[in-house]
Protein backbone atom coordinates (compact mmCIF):
# COMPACT_ATOMS: atom_id res chain seq x y z
CA UNK A 1 0.00 0.00 0.00
CA UNK A 2 2.87 2.21 -0.15
CA UNK A 3 3.55 4.73 -2.93
CA UNK A 4 6.93 6.66 -4.28
CA UNK A 5 6.39 10.57 -4.27
CA UNK A 6 8.62 11.84 -7.01
CA UNK A 7 9.66 15.15 -5.51
CA UNK A 8 9.73 14.14 -2.06
CA UNK A 9 11.35 11.34 -3.06
CA UNK A 10 10.12 8.90 -0.02
CA UNK A 11 7.54 6.44 -0.13
CA UNK A 12 4.55 6.61 2.01
CA UNK A 13 1.39 4.82 2.84
CA UNK A 14 -1.35 6.00 0.76
CA UNK A 15 -4.83 5.13 2.17
CA UNK A 16 -3.23 6.69 5.31
CA UNK A 17 -2.80 10.07 3.57
CA UNK A 18 -5.83 10.00 1.95
CA UNK A 19 -7.32 9.32 5.44
CA UNK A 20 -5.53 12.30 6.77
CA UNK A 21 -7.10 14.15 4.15
CA UNK A 22 -10.37 13.31 4.99
CA UNK A 23 -9.98 14.37 8.47
CA UNK A 24 -7.94 17.62 7.47
CA UNK A 25 -10.79 18.42 4.80
CA UNK A 26 -13.41 17.61 7.65
CA UNK A 27 -12.09 19.91 9.91
CA UNK A 28 -11.57 22.46 7.51
CA UNK A 29 -15.18 22.51 6.06
CA UNK A 30 -16.22 22.99 9.40
CA UNK A 31 -14.62 25.74 11.04
CA UNK A 32 -13.93 27.90 7.37
CA UNK A 33 -10.25 27.18 7.80
CA UNK A 34 -7.44 25.90 5.43
CA UNK A 35 -6.32 23.50 8.11
CA UNK A 36 -2.56 23.67 7.06
CA UNK A 37 -1.58 24.18 10.22
CA UNK A 38 -3.10 20.81 11.08
CA UNK A 39 -1.09 18.58 8.34
CA UNK A 40 2.03 20.05 7.71
CA UNK A 41 3.23 18.52 11.35
CA UNK A 42 1.85 15.35 10.61
CA UNK A 43 3.41 15.51 6.95
CA UNK A 44 6.62 15.92 8.55
CA UNK A 45 6.31 13.55 10.91
CA UNK A 46 5.92 11.19 8.54
CA UNK A 47 9.15 11.93 7.00
CA UNK A 48 8.51 14.01 4.07
CA UNK A 49 10.34 16.89 3.73
CA UNK A 50 9.38 19.94 5.09
CA UNK A 51 9.39 22.22 1.71
CA UNK A 52 7.93 19.39 -0.10
CA UNK A 53 5.47 18.86 2.92
CA UNK A 54 4.22 23.17 3.57
CA UNK A 55 4.16 23.51 -0.35
CA UNK A 56 2.26 20.52 -1.33
CA UNK A 57 -0.12 20.84 1.13
CA UNK A 58 -1.02 24.28 0.28
CA UNK A 59 -2.80 22.43 -3.19
CA UNK A 60 -4.53 20.31 -1.00
CA UNK A 61 -5.83 23.69 0.74
CA UNK A 62 -7.06 25.00 -2.57
CA UNK A 63 -8.95 21.87 -3.51
CA UNK A 64 -11.34 21.77 0.14
CA UNK A 65 -11.47 25.27 0.32
CA UNK A 66 -13.01 25.42 -3.51
CA UNK A 67 -15.55 22.55 -2.44
CA UNK A 68 -16.31 24.65 0.59
CA UNK A 69 -16.62 27.90 -0.76
CA UNK A 70 -19.20 26.85 -3.39
CA UNK A 71 -21.43 25.02 -0.63
CA UNK A 72 -21.42 28.00 1.35
CA UNK A 73 -22.23 30.26 -1.99
CA UNK A 74 -25.11 28.14 -2.50
CA UNK A 75 -25.84 29.37 1.47
CA UNK A 76 -25.58 33.24 -0.07
CA UNK A 77 -22.48 33.03 2.65
CA UNK A 78 -19.79 34.27 0.54
CA UNK A 79 -18.90 38.06 0.53
CA UNK A 80 -17.04 38.25 -2.32
CA UNK A 81 -16.24 42.01 -2.26
CA UNK A 82 -14.15 42.01 0.73
CA UNK A 83 -12.99 38.76 0.05
CA UNK A 84 -11.76 39.82 -3.17
CA UNK A 85 -9.71 42.95 -1.72
CA UNK A 86 -8.73 40.57 1.23
CA UNK A 87 -7.17 37.96 -2.09
CA UNK A 88 -5.61 41.06 -3.71
CA UNK A 89 -3.38 41.87 -0.24
CA UNK A 90 -2.94 37.93 0.56
CA UNK A 91 -1.54 37.59 -3.40
CA UNK A 92 0.70 40.59 -2.44
CA UNK A 93 1.76 38.69 0.60
CA UNK A 94 2.41 35.16 -0.65
CA UNK A 95 4.93 36.59 -3.20
CA UNK A 96 6.62 38.80 -0.28
CA UNK A 97 6.56 35.76 2.22
CA UNK A 98 7.73 33.19 -0.95
CA UNK A 99 10.88 35.31 -0.53
CA UNK A 100 11.43 35.67 2.98
CA UNK A 101 10.94 32.16 3.02
CA UNK A 102 14.14 31.61 0.36
CA UNK A 103 15.72 33.86 2.66
CA UNK A 104 15.42 32.22 6.21
CA UNK A 105 15.93 29.13 4.53
CA UNK A 106 19.58 30.34 3.27
CA UNK A 107 20.24 31.82 6.78
CA UNK A 108 19.21 28.26 8.28
CA UNK A 109 16.97 30.08 10.82
CA UNK A 110 13.69 28.72 8.77
CA UNK A 111 12.11 26.21 11.65
CA UNK A 112 13.08 28.72 14.03
CA UNK A 113 10.81 31.28 12.36
CA UNK A 114 8.15 28.63 11.60
CA UNK A 115 8.19 27.08 15.23
CA UNK A 116 8.08 30.89 16.77
CA UNK A 117 4.71 31.83 14.73
CA UNK A 118 3.10 28.68 15.50
CA UNK A 119 3.89 29.19 19.06
CA UNK A 120 3.12 32.99 18.99
CA UNK A 121 -0.16 33.60 16.56
CA UNK A 122 -1.66 29.78 17.24
CA UNK A 123 -0.86 30.59 21.19
CA UNK A 124 -2.32 33.74 21.19
CA UNK A 125 -5.27 33.21 18.78
CA UNK A 126 -6.03 29.72 20.29
CA UNK A 127 -5.93 30.91 24.18
CA UNK A 128 -8.65 34.06 23.19
CA UNK A 129 -11.15 31.84 20.85
CA UNK A 130 -10.91 29.25 23.70
CA UNK A 131 -11.36 32.28 26.84
CA UNK A 132 -13.93 33.86 24.68
CA UNK A 133 -16.30 31.22 24.13
CA UNK A 134 -15.59 29.35 27.75
CA UNK A 135 -17.05 32.39 29.50
CA UNK A 136 -19.87 32.34 26.95
CA UNK A 137 -20.91 28.33 27.44
CA UNK A 138 -20.48 29.15 31.27
CA UNK A 139 -23.15 32.17 31.22
CA UNK A 140 -25.61 29.67 29.09
CA UNK A 141 -24.99 26.96 31.40
CA UNK A 142 -25.61 28.84 34.35
CA UNK A 143 -28.36 30.72 33.13
CA UNK A 144 -27.14 33.88 33.52
CA UNK A 145 -27.68 36.75 30.94
CA UNK A 146 -24.62 37.30 28.89
CA UNK A 147 -23.08 40.96 29.77
CA UNK A 148 -24.08 43.12 27.21
CA UNK A 149 -21.32 42.93 24.33
CA UNK A 150 -19.49 45.87 23.31
CA UNK A 151 -20.77 45.89 19.78
CA UNK A 152 -18.84 48.66 18.13
CA UNK A 153 -16.24 48.65 16.06
CA UNK A 154 -12.54 49.84 16.95
CA UNK A 155 -13.00 53.71 15.88
CA UNK A 156 -10.19 53.70 13.07
CA UNK A 157 -11.81 51.44 10.54
CA UNK A 158 -13.94 54.50 10.36
CA UNK A 159 -11.07 56.90 10.13
CA UNK A 160 -9.67 55.41 7.32
CA UNK A 161 -10.05 56.53 3.31
CA UNK A 162 -11.50 54.11 0.98
CA UNK A 163 -14.60 53.27 2.37
CA UNK A 164 -16.59 50.60 0.63
CA UNK A 165 -20.24 49.26 1.09
CA UNK A 166 -19.90 45.09 2.12
CA UNK A 167 -23.70 44.66 1.90
CA UNK A 168 -23.33 41.20 2.39
CA UNK A 169 -21.27 41.65 5.56
CA UNK A 170 -23.44 44.34 6.66
CA UNK A 171 -20.05 46.89 6.68
CA UNK A 172 -19.19 50.00 5.80
CA UNK A 173 -15.50 50.67 6.05
CA UNK A 174 -12.25 51.48 4.72
CA UNK A 175 -11.12 49.12 2.15
CA UNK A 176 -7.21 49.26 3.68
CA UNK A 177 -7.55 46.87 7.03
CA UNK A 178 -8.76 43.75 5.30
CA UNK A 179 -6.21 44.38 2.46
CA UNK A 180 -3.66 44.68 4.99
CA UNK A 181 -5.38 41.27 6.55
CA UNK A 182 -4.79 40.03 3.13
CA UNK A 183 -1.55 40.80 3.24
CA UNK A 184 -0.60 39.23 6.50
CA UNK A 185 -2.69 36.29 5.81
CA UNK A 186 -0.30 36.15 2.76
CA UNK A 187 2.76 36.38 4.52
CA UNK A 188 1.84 33.60 6.97
CA UNK A 189 0.37 31.03 3.81
CA UNK A 190 4.02 31.05 2.39
CA UNK A 191 6.04 30.68 5.94
CA UNK A 192 3.72 28.47 7.70
CA UNK A 193 2.36 26.68 4.99
CA UNK A 194 -1.52 27.68 6.27
CA UNK A 195 -3.89 29.34 4.54
CA UNK A 196 -4.23 31.53 7.27
CA UNK A 197 -7.98 30.80 7.94
CA UNK A 198 -6.82 30.81 11.75
CA UNK A 199 -5.78 34.28 11.49
CA UNK A 200 -8.78 35.89 9.42
CA UNK A 201 -11.85 34.25 10.90
CA UNK A 202 -11.50 35.39 14.52
CA UNK A 203 -9.79 38.94 12.64
CA UNK A 204 -12.84 39.29 10.83
CA UNK A 205 -15.09 38.10 13.85
CA UNK A 206 -13.44 40.41 16.46
CA UNK A 207 -12.35 43.32 14.48
CA UNK A 208 -14.42 43.83 11.53
CA UNK A 209 -17.12 42.71 13.13
CA UNK A 210 -18.63 41.47 9.93
CA UNK A 211 -21.83 39.66 9.92
CA UNK A 212 -21.10 35.95 11.53
CA UNK A 213 -22.51 34.04 8.81
CA UNK A 214 -20.40 35.20 5.97
CA UNK A 215 -17.18 34.89 8.12
CA UNK A 216 -16.32 31.43 7.12
CA UNK A 217 -17.29 31.41 3.57
CA UNK A 218 -15.84 34.35 2.88
CA UNK A 219 -12.28 33.28 4.83
CA UNK A 220 -12.10 30.21 2.14
CA UNK A 221 -12.76 32.11 -0.73
CA UNK A 222 -9.47 34.48 -0.25
CA UNK A 223 -7.77 31.27 0.91
CA UNK A 224 -8.19 29.85 -2.47
CA UNK A 225 -6.82 32.55 -3.93
CA UNK A 226 -3.86 32.78 -1.77
CA UNK A 227 -2.81 29.25 -1.56
CA UNK A 228 -3.42 28.94 -4.99
CA UNK A 229 -0.72 31.88 -5.69
CA UNK A 230 1.58 30.25 -2.92
CA UNK A 231 0.89 26.88 -4.79
CA UNK A 232 2.04 28.19 -8.55
CA UNK A 233 5.05 30.28 -6.51
CA UNK A 234 6.39 27.76 -4.94
CA UNK A 235 6.70 25.24 -7.76
CA UNK A 236 8.06 27.81 -9.81
CA UNK A 237 10.71 28.96 -7.39
CA UNK A 238 11.48 26.69 -5.45
CA UNK A 239 10.47 23.08 -7.40
CA UNK A 240 8.79 21.65 -4.00
CA UNK A 241 5.08 20.67 -4.77
CA UNK A 242 4.64 17.09 -5.59
CA UNK A 243 1.90 16.63 -7.66
CA UNK A 244 1.03 12.61 -6.06
CA UNK A 245 1.14 14.00 -2.87
CA UNK A 246 -1.03 16.66 -3.08
CA UNK A 247 -3.50 14.74 -5.42
CA UNK A 248 -3.42 11.79 -2.35
CA UNK A 249 -4.32 14.35 0.11
CA UNK A 250 -7.15 16.52 -1.95
CA UNK A 251 -8.67 13.03 -2.95
CA UNK A 252 -9.96 12.66 0.75
CA UNK A 253 -9.52 16.19 1.30
CA UNK A 254 -12.38 16.82 -0.70
CA UNK A 255 -14.94 14.69 0.35
CA UNK A 256 -14.36 15.39 4.14
CA UNK A 257 -14.73 18.93 3.79
CA UNK A 258 -18.37 18.36 2.22
CA UNK A 259 -19.30 16.53 5.34
CA UNK A 260 -17.64 18.97 7.34
CA UNK A 261 -19.29 22.11 5.62
CA UNK A 262 -23.22 20.05 6.01
CA UNK A 263 -22.27 19.82 9.84
CA UNK A 264 -21.07 22.95 10.80
CA UNK A 265 -25.28 24.16 10.73
CA UNK A 266 -25.88 21.79 13.39
CA UNK A 267 -23.59 23.14 16.09
CA UNK A 268 -23.61 25.78 18.43
CA UNK A 269 -21.23 28.93 17.39
CA UNK A 270 -19.70 29.12 20.97
CA UNK A 271 -19.04 25.36 20.93
CA UNK A 272 -17.69 25.62 17.32
CA UNK A 273 -15.42 28.32 18.21
CA UNK A 274 -14.37 26.52 21.56
CA UNK A 275 -13.53 23.26 19.93
CA UNK A 276 -11.42 25.25 17.31
CA UNK A 277 -9.59 27.08 19.93
CA UNK A 278 -8.44 24.13 21.56
CA UNK A 279 -7.18 22.75 18.62
CA UNK A 280 -5.53 25.93 17.44
CA UNK A 281 -3.86 26.34 21.12
CA UNK A 282 -2.61 22.40 21.04
CA UNK A 283 -1.08 22.46 17.44
CA UNK A 284 0.77 25.69 18.48
CA UNK A 285 2.30 24.75 21.67
CA UNK A 286 3.32 21.17 20.55
CA UNK A 287 5.20 23.42 17.16
CA UNK A 288 6.26 25.81 19.98
CA UNK A 289 7.66 22.80 22.61
CA UNK A 290 10.52 22.27 20.19
CA UNK A 291 12.08 25.61 21.22
CA UNK A 292 12.49 24.49 24.56
CA UNK A 293 13.08 20.88 25.13
CA UNK A 294 16.59 19.90 24.47
CA UNK A 295 17.13 18.26 21.03
CA UNK A 296 18.08 14.69 21.10
CA UNK A 297 20.46 15.53 18.45
CA UNK A 298 22.21 19.27 19.04
CA UNK A 299 22.74 19.20 15.03
CA UNK A 300 20.72 18.95 12.02
CA UNK A 301 20.30 18.63 8.36
CA UNK A 302 19.19 22.16 7.25
CA UNK A 303 17.28 21.74 3.68
CA UNK A 304 17.97 23.52 0.76
CA UNK A 305 21.65 22.20 -1.00
CA UNK A 306 22.89 23.13 -3.95
CA UNK A 307 19.59 25.14 -5.20
CA UNK B 1 52.58 -11.92 -4.95
CA UNK B 2 52.67 -7.84 -3.58
CA UNK B 3 51.24 -5.81 -6.56
CA UNK B 4 51.86 -1.86 -6.95
CA UNK B 5 49.72 0.33 -5.04
CA UNK B 6 46.69 0.39 -8.09
CA UNK B 7 46.43 4.16 -9.27
CA UNK B 8 43.00 5.76 -7.94
CA UNK B 9 40.69 3.65 -9.30
CA UNK B 10 38.84 5.42 -12.43
CA UNK B 11 35.31 5.05 -12.32
CA UNK B 12 34.29 2.93 -15.32
CA UNK B 13 32.73 -0.61 -15.09
CA UNK B 14 35.05 -3.43 -15.15
CA UNK B 15 34.35 -5.06 -18.53
CA UNK B 16 32.07 -8.09 -17.02
CA UNK B 17 34.54 -11.02 -16.92
CA UNK B 18 32.82 -14.00 -18.86
CA UNK B 19 32.91 -16.84 -16.05
CA UNK B 20 36.10 -19.31 -17.07
CA UNK B 21 37.99 -16.77 -19.07
CA UNK B 22 40.32 -14.89 -17.27
CA UNK B 23 41.41 -17.21 -14.86
CA UNK B 24 43.24 -19.36 -18.32
CA UNK B 25 45.22 -16.29 -19.20
CA UNK B 26 48.16 -16.67 -19.42
CA UNK B 27 49.07 -13.12 -17.90
CA UNK B 28 46.75 -13.28 -14.53
CA UNK B 29 47.95 -17.13 -13.90
CA UNK B 30 48.85 -17.34 -10.45
CA UNK B 31 48.01 -13.79 -9.32
CA UNK B 32 45.58 -12.62 -6.84
CA UNK B 33 42.52 -11.57 -7.70
CA UNK B 34 39.25 -10.67 -7.33
CA UNK B 35 36.24 -10.49 -9.52
CA UNK B 36 32.97 -8.88 -8.60
CA UNK B 37 29.55 -8.61 -10.10
CA UNK B 38 26.02 -7.56 -9.11
CA UNK B 39 22.84 -9.01 -9.39
CA UNK B 40 21.29 -5.84 -10.94
CA UNK B 41 23.12 -2.95 -11.97
CA UNK B 42 20.31 -0.88 -13.00
CA UNK B 43 17.72 0.50 -10.09
CA UNK B 44 14.46 1.62 -11.55
CA UNK B 45 12.60 3.99 -9.32
CA UNK B 46 8.71 3.80 -9.83
CA UNK B 47 5.38 4.38 -8.33
CA UNK B 48 6.17 1.30 -6.23
CA UNK B 49 10.17 1.56 -5.09
CA UNK B 50 10.42 0.96 -1.40
CA UNK B 51 14.33 0.67 -1.46
CA UNK B 52 16.27 -2.09 -3.00
CA UNK B 53 18.66 -4.90 -2.08
CA UNK B 54 21.45 -5.88 -4.67
CA UNK B 55 23.43 -8.84 -4.60
CA UNK B 56 27.12 -8.29 -5.10
CA UNK B 57 29.20 -11.31 -5.40
CA UNK B 58 32.30 -12.60 -6.65
CA UNK B 59 35.46 -14.73 -6.07
CA UNK B 60 38.33 -14.31 -4.85
CA UNK B 61 41.66 -16.11 -6.84
CA UNK B 62 44.21 -16.84 -4.00
CA UNK B 63 46.98 -18.95 -5.14
CA UNK B 64 49.23 -18.08 -2.01
CA UNK B 65 48.93 -19.28 1.59
CA UNK B 66 48.41 -15.72 2.60
CA UNK B 67 44.51 -15.21 3.59
CA UNK B 68 42.71 -12.09 2.28
CA UNK B 69 40.05 -9.91 2.94
CA UNK B 70 37.59 -8.82 0.76
CA UNK B 71 36.39 -4.77 1.33
CA UNK B 72 32.93 -4.27 -0.53
CA UNK B 73 32.60 -0.03 -0.96
CA UNK B 74 29.49 1.42 -2.61
CA UNK B 75 29.32 4.79 -2.70
CA UNK B 76 26.67 7.14 -4.75
CA UNK B 77 26.67 10.64 -6.01
CA UNK B 78 28.09 13.38 -3.82
CA UNK B 79 25.94 15.62 -2.35
CA UNK B 80 27.10 18.83 -0.46
CA UNK B 81 25.36 18.90 2.73
CA UNK B 82 24.39 21.81 5.06
CA UNK B 83 24.16 21.49 8.74
CA UNK B 84 22.90 23.30 11.87
CA UNK B 85 23.92 23.15 15.10
CA UNK B 86 21.19 24.40 18.02
CA UNK B 87 22.22 25.71 20.82
CA UNK B 88 20.60 27.20 23.37
CA UNK B 89 20.43 31.35 24.19
CA UNK B 90 17.92 32.26 27.21
CA UNK B 91 16.70 29.11 27.51
CA UNK B 92 15.49 28.79 23.85
CA UNK B 93 17.37 26.26 21.54
CA UNK B 94 18.13 28.39 18.56
CA UNK B 95 19.97 27.36 14.86
CA UNK B 96 23.56 28.58 14.36
CA UNK B 97 24.78 29.88 11.15
CA UNK B 98 24.24 26.84 8.43
CA UNK B 99 28.15 24.87 7.21
CA UNK B 100 28.41 23.48 4.12
CA UNK B 101 30.04 20.40 3.99
CA UNK B 102 31.32 19.02 0.35
CA UNK B 103 32.54 15.77 -0.35
CA UNK B 104 30.10 13.96 1.30
CA UNK B 105 28.65 11.00 -1.20
CA UNK B 106 24.43 10.54 -1.21
CA UNK B 107 25.20 6.87 -0.19
CA UNK B 108 28.13 5.22 1.34
CA UNK B 109 28.31 1.28 2.62
CA UNK B 110 31.08 -0.49 3.40
CA UNK B 111 30.92 -3.89 3.77
CA UNK B 112 33.52 -6.31 4.98
CA UNK B 113 34.49 -9.40 6.29
CA UNK B 114 36.45 -8.29 9.47
CA UNK B 115 36.13 -4.68 10.68
CA UNK B 116 38.27 -2.39 8.39
CA UNK B 117 40.87 -1.33 11.29
CA UNK B 118 41.59 -5.02 11.28
CA UNK B 119 42.12 -5.18 7.49
CA UNK B 120 44.35 -2.54 6.80
CA UNK B 121 45.86 0.07 9.19
CA UNK B 122 45.07 3.78 9.61
CA UNK B 123 46.72 5.63 7.03
CA UNK B 124 46.17 2.88 4.01
CA UNK B 125 42.61 2.98 4.99
CA UNK B 126 42.95 6.68 4.80
CA UNK B 127 45.09 6.97 1.12
CA UNK B 128 42.62 4.89 -0.28
CA UNK B 129 39.46 6.64 1.05
CA UNK B 130 37.91 3.42 2.60
CA UNK B 131 35.20 3.57 5.47
CA UNK B 132 33.33 6.17 6.54
CA UNK B 133 35.95 7.88 9.09
CA UNK B 134 38.26 8.66 5.41
CA UNK B 135 35.79 9.99 3.36
CA UNK B 136 37.15 13.53 2.39
CA UNK B 137 33.93 15.89 3.97
CA UNK B 138 35.08 18.93 5.06
CA UNK B 139 33.68 22.45 5.09
CA UNK B 140 35.93 24.31 2.94
CA UNK B 141 34.12 27.61 3.01
CA UNK B 142 35.27 27.53 6.63
CA UNK B 143 38.47 27.27 6.45
CA UNK B 144 41.09 29.72 5.95
CA UNK B 145 44.96 29.86 5.62
CA UNK B 146 47.23 31.87 8.11
CA UNK B 147 50.49 31.86 9.53
CA UNK B 148 51.24 29.83 12.99
CA UNK B 149 54.38 29.71 14.49
CA UNK B 150 56.48 30.94 11.63
CA UNK B 151 54.71 27.82 9.73
CA UNK B 152 53.11 29.66 6.64
CA UNK B 153 49.42 28.44 4.89
CA UNK B 154 48.01 26.09 8.56
CA UNK B 155 44.50 25.40 7.52
CA UNK B 156 42.44 26.14 10.21
CA UNK B 157 38.72 26.13 10.30
CA UNK B 158 36.21 28.83 11.86
CA UNK B 159 34.57 26.30 13.52
CA UNK B 160 37.40 25.66 15.73
CA UNK B 161 37.61 22.21 17.90
CA UNK B 162 34.22 21.64 17.41
CA UNK B 163 34.96 20.52 13.82
CA UNK B 164 34.78 16.83 14.60
CA UNK B 165 32.05 17.19 15.80
CA UNK B 166 30.37 18.83 13.12
CA UNK B 167 32.02 16.09 11.14
CA UNK B 168 31.25 13.27 12.47
CA UNK B 169 27.15 14.58 13.08
CA UNK B 170 26.85 14.65 8.86
CA UNK B 171 28.03 11.10 8.85
CA UNK B 172 25.56 9.94 12.34
CA UNK B 173 22.30 11.83 10.57
CA UNK B 174 22.94 9.80 7.14
CA UNK B 175 23.80 7.14 9.30
CA UNK B 176 20.59 7.60 11.08
CA UNK B 177 19.14 7.84 7.29
CA UNK B 178 20.07 4.35 6.31
CA UNK B 179 22.67 6.22 3.64
CA UNK B 180 25.48 5.67 5.12
CA UNK B 181 26.27 1.83 7.26
CA UNK B 182 29.05 -0.08 7.62
CA UNK B 183 28.94 -3.91 7.75
CA UNK B 184 31.60 -5.54 9.42
CA UNK B 185 30.66 -8.97 8.28
CA UNK B 186 28.76 -7.47 5.41
CA UNK B 187 30.94 -10.12 2.83
CA UNK B 188 30.19 -13.60 3.59
CA UNK B 189 31.76 -16.23 1.42
CA UNK B 190 29.20 -18.49 0.78
CA UNK B 191 31.83 -21.12 -0.97
CA UNK B 192 35.72 -21.55 -1.25
CA UNK B 193 36.81 -18.58 -2.61
CA UNK B 194 33.10 -17.26 -3.46
CA UNK B 195 31.79 -14.41 -1.54
CA UNK B 196 28.32 -12.52 -1.77
CA UNK B 197 27.84 -8.84 0.15
CA UNK B 198 24.12 -6.95 0.36
CA UNK B 199 23.74 -3.59 -0.81
CA UNK B 200 20.49 -1.87 1.14
CA UNK B 201 19.32 1.10 -0.83
CA UNK B 202 16.76 2.80 1.41
CA UNK B 203 13.66 4.32 -0.18
CA UNK B 204 15.65 8.05 -0.03
CA UNK B 205 18.62 7.08 -1.87
CA UNK B 206 19.52 9.68 -4.30
CA UNK B 207 19.47 8.54 -7.77
CA UNK B 208 22.48 8.34 -10.27
CA UNK B 209 25.25 6.96 -10.78
CA UNK B 210 27.26 4.76 -7.90
CA UNK B 211 30.68 2.82 -7.65
CA UNK B 212 31.40 0.02 -6.17
CA UNK B 213 35.08 -0.77 -5.45
CA UNK B 214 35.52 -4.34 -4.42
CA UNK B 215 39.23 -4.40 -3.08
CA UNK B 216 41.16 -6.96 -1.98
CA UNK B 217 43.46 -7.18 0.99
CA UNK B 218 46.53 -9.22 2.20
CA UNK B 219 48.60 -8.66 5.58
CA UNK B 220 47.02 -5.39 5.53
CA UNK B 221 47.87 -4.00 1.74
CA UNK B 222 45.52 -3.71 -1.33
CA UNK B 223 46.56 -6.42 -3.79
CA UNK B 224 43.30 -6.15 -6.19
CA UNK B 225 40.80 -4.13 -6.82
CA UNK B 226 37.34 -4.86 -9.18
CA UNK B 227 35.49 -1.92 -10.09
CA UNK B 228 31.70 -1.52 -10.33
CA UNK B 229 28.36 0.69 -11.35
CA UNK B 230 25.34 0.74 -10.77
CA UNK B 231 22.93 3.33 -11.64
CA UNK B 232 19.62 4.39 -9.86
CA UNK B 233 17.05 6.38 -12.11
CA UNK B 234 13.57 7.27 -12.01
CA UNK B 235 11.25 5.63 -14.59
CA UNK B 236 7.80 6.25 -16.01
CA UNK B 237 5.39 8.56 -14.62
CA UNK B 238 8.05 9.25 -11.72
CA UNK B 239 10.65 10.11 -14.41
CA UNK B 240 7.56 12.42 -16.42
CA UNK B 241 6.49 14.01 -12.77
CA UNK B 242 10.14 15.01 -11.72
CA UNK B 243 11.13 16.43 -15.09
CA UNK B 244 8.00 18.47 -15.55
CA UNK B 245 8.63 20.25 -12.19
CA UNK B 246 12.20 20.88 -12.92
CA UNK B 247 11.99 21.89 -16.53
CA UNK B 248 8.45 23.68 -16.58
CA UNK B 249 8.61 24.69 -13.13
CA UNK B 250 5.37 27.55 -13.46
CA UNK B 251 3.43 25.72 -15.76
CA UNK B 252 3.68 22.71 -13.29
CA UNK B 253 2.39 24.86 -10.20
CA UNK B 254 -0.29 26.06 -12.40
CA UNK B 255 -1.11 22.85 -13.47
CA UNK B 256 -1.43 21.60 -10.02
CA UNK B 257 -3.67 24.53 -8.86
CA UNK B 258 -5.83 23.42 -11.74
CA UNK B 259 -6.21 19.61 -10.32
CA UNK B 260 -6.67 20.93 -7.12
CA UNK B 261 -9.93 23.69 -8.05
CA UNK B 262 -11.31 21.21 -10.82
CA UNK B 263 -11.23 18.64 -7.67
CA UNK B 264 -12.90 20.18 -5.33
CA UNK B 265 -15.63 21.71 -7.92
CA UNK B 266 -16.19 17.93 -8.87
CA UNK B 267 -16.60 16.84 -5.50
CA UNK B 268 -19.37 20.04 -4.36
CA UNK B 269 -21.57 18.41 -7.42
CA UNK B 270 -21.25 15.08 -6.77
CA UNK B 271 -22.22 15.62 -3.42
CA UNK B 272 -25.42 18.25 -3.89
CA UNK B 273 -27.17 15.92 -6.67
CA UNK B 274 -27.50 13.62 -4.06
Amino acid sequence: MDIYLPIAEVSVNWPFLVMLGALVGFVSGLFGIGGGFLMAPVLVFMGIPPTVAVASQASHVVASSTSGVIRYSGMKAVDYRIGGIMAVGGALGALAGVELFRYLRLLGQADLVVAVSYLVFLGAIGSMMLYESLTQILHRVRGETPPRKERRRPMWLYGLPFRMRFPRSGLYISAIPPFGLGVFAGILSAIMGVGGGFILVPAMLYVLRMRAGVVVGTSLFQIIITTAITTILQAGRNQTVDIVLSTILLLGGVVGAQFGARLSGRFRAEEMRAALGLIVLLVGIQMGLELFVRPSDLFLLAPGVGD
Amino acid sequence: MFQALPPEPAPVVAPAPAPGVIERSVATEGEVRVAAALTDAQVKVDSSFRGASIVLYGAVFNPSDVPADVVVVVRGPDAPVRLVKKTRNMGVWLNSRPVLFEGAPGFYMTASTRPLSDVADFGQLRRLGVGVDHLRIDAPQESRTVTRYGVRDVVVSRLGEDYLDWRRAVIRLKEAAALYNTDPDGVQFVDRGLFRAEVELPTVAPTGKYYAEVWLFQEGAPVSVSNLTLTVEKVGLERDIYEFAHRRPWSYGVLCVILAALTGYAASRVFRSR
